[in-house]
């Protein structure tokens, strides 16, 4: 069947840039690859630290204006997730954990992607501005440019601070929540920018910690392989202890309640533990690093513990 | 969506193309009919009428 050349299989043209792909003829994808271009379980994530700034936010907002501001969001993350994919399939296609995503598998053509995104990020950025306010849309319209240029084109591949300096991208949704229902930015919407974005670099540098051949191999200057696991590991424990305070500041500094504040404590001091059991560590191969694991999938579970935290507080308690 | 045009689909390719023009069509009609709903629901709230 000549046509099943079509349907999968990578590039033939590996080790290429991908702007100098050529592809040939693909298939019209399926609509199935247009959503796993939009990175569905990253999606999940912007989601939920988007409606707890939303929740958290003093005043009032029209229920179903409150989900279009969440819709839009996560329209606007799918838009960040499908021009990251357009412009980073030929690092994908050397990678493992991404060689299967739409586009370094050959199931979807180069100019679908860029435009599937493009669309997505101008249809969330109108409505959001049209339906919510345009103080919302324009930190949309900010994020997705910086996660889709900043980040993907610029600090990807140039330099070990890559996810450092890019992780502000994924920082933004609580502030766009929060600027929806009030309109305006103040300290706390910041205070959880600043959680997430300080939490950013222990979360990928653990996972880039057991992926580092993944990286290497594709040529990215994740900080393993530019600097070393012993230098990674020794970050990933520094950045933990900024981490927790900030994420411990909004009960001290009284906008939250004891309550938030000991689940705070508690779930910063099992990070800190965890972080440290990774900074002990000096294995040099993938089975005997359990502690970075272990670090990365708590890490996701205490940003969601935390946020839902700090919503539920402020909504019912603070 | 553009897609790269080819003077000759085989027969296979050619089902293939049609059943997911098909299956993606009846997404977007989904997603425009939705649409469709909420910018009402939208002008709704915004004239006072709901809420």
């Amino acid at each position: 069947m000549e046509g099943a050349s079509h349907l999968a299989g990578p590039f033939a043209i590996l080790g290429v840039p991908m702007s100098s792909v050529t592809q040939e003829f693909v298939l019209p994808a399926d609509w199935r690859d247009f959503w796993a271009l939009t990175k569905p379980r990253v999606m999940s994530l912007v989601v939920f630290t988007a409606l707890c700034g939303l929740l958290a936010a003093p005043g009032e907002i029209h229920p179903l204006i409150g989900f279009t501001a969440i819709l839009c969001i996560a329209v606007g993350a799918g838009a960040s997730g499908a021009l990251n994919q357009y412009y980073e399939a030929d690092i994908d296609a050397k990678m493992v954990r991404t060689a299967k995503r739409p586009l370094p598998d050959g199931r979807m053509s180069r100019d679908s992607a860029l435009q599937f995104g493009l669309i997505l990020a101008a249809f969330s950025v109108g409505i959001m501005g049209i339906a919510v306010n345009w103080l919302s849309a324009g930190i949309l319209a900010f994020s997705i440019f910086f996660y889709a240029v900043i980040y993907t084109i610029w600090l990807k591949r140039a330099t070990p601070q890559n996810i450092v300096i890019g992780g502000a991208a994924g920082a933004f949704p609580p502030v766009i929540g929060w600027a929806s229902v009030t309109g305006d930015i103040t300290l706390i919407p910041i205070l959880l920018f600043a959680i997430i974005f300080l939490w950013t670099p222990p979360h990928f540098w653990s996972l880039s910690l057991f992926m580092k051949a993944d990286y290497a191999a594709a040529g990215v200057p994740m900080l393993p392989v530019v600097a070393g696991r012993k230098a990674t590991r020794w970050q990933v424990f520094l950045y933990s202890f900024p981490m927790a305070a900030i994420a411990i500041a909004p009960w001290l500094m009284g906008e939250a309640s004891i309550a938030y504040g000991l689940t705070a404590v508690v779930l910063n001091l099992v990070f800190l533990g965890l972080a440290f059991a990774v900074w002990r560590n000096s294995a040099e191969n993938v089975e005997a690093m359990q502690p970075e694991k272990r670090l990365f999938g708590y890490s996701i579970l205490y940003l969601f513990v935390l946020f839902a935290a700090f919503a539920g507080d402020r909504m019912w308690l603070s | 969506m553009t897609e790269p045009e080819r003077s000759e689909w085989t027969l296979e390719e050619t089902r293939i193309i049609r059943e997911r023009q098909a299956s993606r069509s009846r997404v977007l009609g989904l997603i425009l009919v939705a649409l469709a709903l909420l910018f009402f629901s939208i002008t709704l709230v915004k004239v006072g009428l709901w809420g």
